[in-house]
């Protein structure tokens, strides 16, 4: 079933000319999700509907490359390409703003995370995937005792690390780019296919997979440099090194199950419409961080 | 007020119905969240050069940051903006001209 990329409507199998229609009719609406996707996706200028059934055709085509391949392209473009997003950018080599914009509303991230990796595996029979998933969910947030201590947990120290009690991080609330992310993470978990779940999380990972340079990244998500070095406190070293070691397998892992399960006619649309719709809400999540950093710039 | 987009005032989209009022004038957006931001750097732009208002706003770049150069009489000011996904200015920045 193919989705809007936008609001994720869903409309007839492999229907391109109705979602061309569909997104030509939410632009007259002036809907600003359907119009930014169509400018970042498809053209700033106005067009008809049967102009823009071959532009769909180009974005969702996966030539003789995979689904896998078409969903790394995608993300590098996306996050990675000659300007990366901002925060990358920021990361680089952060600053205590940063760091701590990254803390308050990357933890609500990570409670979403784990409502919407329970969700997969409650919908799913493949036991693959659940054991994927209850993998994931340790190390994102149980943890195995003190020698694996969860990156959620790590979070939390490295804010505490540059000051900022753990109190005050949980009892935060989010800015609105990360609510609505939330609210859209947890729309997709509950409404999507679990294959189209399984790829709009775990894709996400990408974001801090050592290995996207070697596909065309511009950078990676850190200068890996400052691993080694004074520039930013332990706790802050522990919880990036953990997400450098650990995300590499989890979202090649991830998007290899979603090759597996998630490539069928039926299910390959949805599954790039709902990713496309989980890159939009990430980009718009990760500079909610930035602004959030803003609160303790000096 | 002179502009150097024909399409929508901050991203030159021509998606979108969106008409509002700026400056006196009516201007076309492709959407509301563009609306907002065009009215914050406007005010924005007033605020920090202590004009009452401007002849002229060029916009270039695009959702990451938008350089723009603003007139008034025989003035101008640089700027570059960025916005938050709801319209509100994150970055500020005055660049010498």
């Amino acid at each position: 079933m193919t989705s809007c990329p936008a609001c994720l409507r869903p409309l007839g199998q492999g229907d391109l000319p109705a979602l061309a229609a569909h997104l030509v009719e939410e632009a007259e609406e002036s809907d600003p999700a359907h119009v930014r996707w169509l400018n970042q996706n498809l053209t700033r200028e106005k067009t008809t509907a049967a102009e823009l059934v071959p532009m769909l055709e180009r974005v969702y085509d996966l030539g003789s490359g995979t689904l896998k391949g078409w969903i790394k392209a995608r993300f590098i473009a996306k996050f990675y390409g000659p300007v990366p997003h901002p925060f990358v950018t920021a990361l680089q080599h952060p600053s205590r703003a940063t760091l701590l914009g990254y803390v308050v509303e990357h933890q609500h991230f990570l409670r979403q995370w784990v409502r919407s990796c329970a969700y997969i595996m409650a919908r799913t029979d493949e036991p693959k995937v659940i054991l994927y998933e209850l993998d994931n969910l340790n190390t994102e947030y149980g943890g195995a005792g003190p020698t694996r201590v969860a990156h959620y947990e790590l979070l939390l120290r490295m804010g505490e690390s540059l000051g900022l009690d753990r109190t005050r991080v949980l009892t935060t609330p989010p800015l609105p780019s990360t609510r609505e992310g939330i609210e859209g993470w947890n729309r997709i978990a509950t409404h999507q296919h679990w294959v189209a779940a399984l790829a709009a999380m775990h894709s996400l990972e990408l974001i801090a997979n050592r290995n996207l340079v070697d596909d065309g990244a511009s950078v990676h998500y850190f200068d890996p440099a400052i691993l080694d070095s004074k520039e930013i406190t332990d706790a802050a070293t522990n919880f990036l090194r953990e997400g450098y070691e650990a995300d590499v397998t989890h979202s090649d892992e991830a998007l290899d199950l979603v090759n597996e399960f998630g490539s069928r006619p039926d299910l390959r649309d949805e599954v790039q419409s709902t990713f496309l719709r989980s890159i939009d809400l990430f980009d718009d999540y990760l500079l909610a961080r930035l602004q959030r950093a803003a609160d303790f710039e000096a | 007020m002179k502009r150097n987009y024909s399409g929508c005032a901050v991203c030159n989209s021509t998606w979108g119905n969106v008409w509002a009022e700026v400056e006196g004038e009516r201007m076309f957006f492709c959407c509301d969240i563009c609306a907002t931001q065009f009215r914050r750097l406007v005010d924005r732009v007033k605020t920090e050069t202590g004009w009452s208002t401007l002849d002229s706003l060029e916009i270039a770049g695009d959702r990451r940051g938008r350089t723009c150069v603003a007139g008034s009489g025989d003035e101008s000011f640089r700027c570059f903006v960025a916005f938050t996904p709801q319209g509100e200015i994150r970055i500020f920045e005055k660049l010498a001209r």
